[in-house]
């Protein structure tokens, strides 16, 4: 093929000599690029085990099976004192976790709020939004959590939770359980406790989404047949509902709220979901902070959008929010997704600055074992391997997703 | 300098995780090679070093950097001391931005008897959990910073601890109005603690012996743990007594509540320099620089006196080295001189940082061993 190409000049010109040939040269370019990264790895990579070595600090996994000797806050395991390593590195993945998915949820409600409202008509409402995403993208993200921390929680109005300083407490009207406990160092908020046959319970939902799907397939038989209104939707909730509560109930009602309570030392909330301060800093200021950048991407996205779709669609007379709703949207998502999932993405990873507002995450974990006397080689390694797992779900989550919108091929 | 460093350190760990993740199950492989080199290198480290002594398993200790770092620091006319910038009595950076403290002053101490000159020191702030790392990477020459002693330390953090120089403990604080006065009160409380101490371990140690209750609120530095503790996030904050002491006298100076330490002291907590395993030459010079200060303060020379020392007492000359005595640690004659000289003895740098902060010496176990403290060094001859 390439010889095709070179014959039509002048056939004086011999094959070039191999300094001035481009295939030779994209030959030795390559491999001279691969030995200047392998051998940057190698010098690294012996660096470390040569100093290693010269301090006598082998490097050993055993560490994995060794009691961490430190306990964790809030750790439901609060009574056992000296869990392994496994168990220290599930806590945190499950701490970093829970902050990346409510942070996640207030980042994209937030953020597609605030980028629609920027495209507003409305001169208060895109301003308005216009200050959120120019405020909140230019603080740096750790400012914005130690913000959080002093000012809400820290010095914020909540008192003290202790013997002598009982939380806030907001009934629940007409009775005497507590919708929420508020102090400076930990909320409680009513949670979904368990007692019962929980399994049998979801064995029977199972057969409720059977039925469900049934009915759903029969009612849109019975539209295609017969022309008459299928409602689905009515049909399919119906049967879900009813085969739930039935089920809810012979079971023996096996889920039942969970309200907030003062423990009886006046030191712990009892039932509900309790929370600590730092959770709370660390997932809102890391939601708003990530809500600024969804807001752009939103926005950006909605005016890719070309402009001739939203004219062609007020000439077909579509309301506002038609247009947006069947024209401009469903094309604005499908550029919109990938950036968004670099979002969560580097959420992802903000989250190991919970250590300023002491929020017991993986990376403060690993550091806390790494002062506490661990080798820190291999623990950093494998909080390395961590966080890459993460972002593996992430970029997977975006090629699952990637996947279901991109454009079907001609 | 510094941030070339970490990005090595930082690569190195990627690099390495790769590695380990092609052969993960290669643990003993990785040893094989390790004691290869060793054999290799096992005649240049020849030394007189007691090399068997830490390595009883044919484990890796190569010593390829023996003697290398009191050379490299004597031409470098500098010493890297790692410190705290943020503990009041023991090392802080004041309004002018230097720093100033007991272990600071220790710095200047191992500068002085080691370039003659007290002011040659770089201070590196570190935090508590990045202390071992700079260590270890060589990023500093020693490491004075409140760092405790302990057998893990020694062992797997590759860390050579000398003269201990503040003998501390862990205690608790809380506000006086509280009335707590033990642990017991303290059951389900929330615990304010730094991150990367012992602290964690001996908090943790203690009250799971008791079967007390609590919940570890871990900070990373003092100036985020002593606002949450001083607004009654947490309810008692925990660490050394000394470091207590220091916040107790701020918090109180400045206006706000009254505190109290309660009196059980629940650690051991030997506080002293840190050099990194493998270099027994530096950590002499380290170690007899230290020493000096209390050698000094046991023969009565201080700051004023010493350099203009006219008597004939037999060992104090030698310690001046004004006969010429030289008992081969790499050490200048006149060191001893130079240290007492321009930083001061033991006695004179506790009173300058320690006594502000309302900590004794008399009757404490830092008081010198003929007035029944723990302060005893070796004799020097």
């Amino acid at each position: 093929m390439t010889a095709a190409k070179v014959t039509p000049s002048s056939p004086s010109q011999q094959t070039p000599p191999p300094w001035r040939d481009v295939r030779v040269l994209r030959i030795v370019g390559q491999v001279v690029a691969v030995v200047a990264v392998f051998g940057a790895l190698y010098w690294l990579f012996n660096n470390l085990i040569t100093n290693l070595n010269d301090s006598g600090i082998p490097i050993d996994f055993g560490v994995f099976n060794q009691p961490t000797n430190f306990s964790i806050r809030d750790d439901p395991g609060f009574d056992d004192r000296s869990p392994l390593f496994p168990n220290l590195l599930w806590v945190g993945i499950k701490n970093t976790a829970i902050s990346t998915i409510f942070g996640i949820l207030i980042a994209l409600t937030l953020g597609t709020l605030v980028g629609i409202g920027r495209l507003s008509s409305n001169w208060l409402v895109s301003k308005l939004s216009l200050l959120y995403v120019e405020g909140l993208r230019n603080i740096p993200v750790l400012v914005l959590i130690t913000f959080f921390g002093f000012a809400v929680f820290t010095f914020g109005p909540f008192p003290p939770f202790n013997p002598s300083s009982p939380p806030i407490s907001i009934g629940l009207p007409f009775s005497d359980s507590n919708l929420a406990l508020l102090s400076n160092d930990r909320w409680g908020v009513p949670s979904i406790a368990t007692d019962g046959a929980t399994g049998l319970f979801w064995i029977l939902m199972l057969a409720a989404l059977a039925a469900t799907v049934a009915v759903w397939r029969w009612r849109t038989s019975v539209n295609i047949k017969t022309g008459a209104p299928h409602r689905r939707v009515l049909f399919a909730l119906g049967t879900l509902l009813g085969i739930g509560i039935i089920a809810f109930l012979i079971t023996g009602t096996p889920y039942r709220m969970s309200w907030p309570a003062v423990s009886e030392s006046g030191r712990r909330i009892d039932g509900g979901f309790s929370t600590n301060a730092g959770w709370i800093s660390l997932t809102v200021a890391l939601g708003l902070y990530t809500a600024s950048h969804v807001a752009e991407i939103v926005r950006g996205s909605i005016q890719a959008v070309a402009k001739g779709q939203s004219e062609a669609s007020n000439a077909l007379a579509l309301s506002g929010f038609q247009r947006y709703r069947f024209v401009v949207l469903p094309q604005a998502l499908r550029i919109a997704i990938p950036p968004t999932i670099n979002q969560f993405l580097n959420l992802t990873k903000n989250t190991s600055l919970g250590v300023v507002v002491a929020y017991p995450e993986i990376t403060s974990l690993i550091r806390t074992a790494i002062g506490n006397g661990k080798p820190a080689v291999p623990l950093l390694a494998v909080l390395m391997a961590i966080y890459l797992g993460f972002s593996f779900f992430w970029s997977i989550m975006l090629n699952i997703v990637n996947r279901r919108f991109q454009l079907v091929g001609r | 300098m510094k941030n070339t460093k970490w990005l090595r350190i930082i690569a190195a760990i990627f690099a390495f995780t790769l590695v380990a993740a092609a052969c993960s199950s290669g643990g003993s492989d990785g040893e094989t090679g390790g004691s290869d080199s060793t054999n290799e290198d096992g005649d240049s480290g020849d030394s007189g070093d007691s090399g068997d002594g830490d390595s009883g398993d044919g484990d890796t200790v190569e010593l390829t950097q023996d003697g290398g770092r009191l050379a490299a620091v004597q031409e470098r006319g500098t010493l890297i001391c790692g410190g705290n910038d943020t503990l009041p009595g023991f090392g802080i950076v004041d309004d002018a931005g230097d720093f100033s403290g007991f272990d600071i002053d220790f710095c200047r101490v191992v500068a002085a008897g080691v370039l003659g000159d007290a002011n040659a020191v770089e201070f590196v702030p570190l935090t508590a959990d990045a202390r071992f790392t700079a260590l270890q990477s060589g990023e500093i020459d020693v490491l004075i910073r409140n760092t405790t002693w302990t057998a893990t330390r020694d062992g797997q953090e590759g860390a050579n601890f000398l003269f201990t120089t503040f003998f501390d403990g862990q205690g608790l604080m809380v506000p006086a109005s509280t009335g707590f006065t033990e642990l017991e009160d303290l059951a389900d409380a929330s615990i304010c603690v730094l991150s990367g101490t012992t602290t964690e371990l001996n908090l943790n140690s203690v009250f799971s012996a008791r079967g007390i209750a609590f919940n570890p609120v871990v900070f990373e530095d003092n100036n985020a743990l002593r606002p949450a503790y001083e607004e009654g996030q947490c309810e008692a904050w925990t660490s050394d007594a000394s470091q207590l002491a220091a916040f107790k006298s701020s918090i109180e100076g400045e206006g706000g509540d009254e505190q109290f330490i309660m009196a059980e002291i629940i650690s051991k907590e030997p506080l002293g320099p840190v050099v990194v395993d493998g270099d027994t030459e530096w950590a002499q010079a380290v170690n007899w620089s230290v020493m000096a200060t209390v050698q000094a303060w046991e023969f009565g020379l201080d700051s004023g006196s010493i350099s203009g020392y006219s008597g004939d007492d037999p060992n104090i000359l030698n310690f001046i080295g004004t006969d010429g005595f030289d008992p081969g640690i790499g050490l200048p004659a006149d060191f001893a001189v130079q240290v007492v000289s321009q930083v001061g003895n033991y006695e004179e740098i506790y009173n300058a940082n320690i006594i502000p902060i309302g900590l004794q010496l008399t009757g404490s176990p830092n008081d010198l061993w003929t007035n029944g403290g723990l302060m005893y060094v070796p004799p020097y001859r």
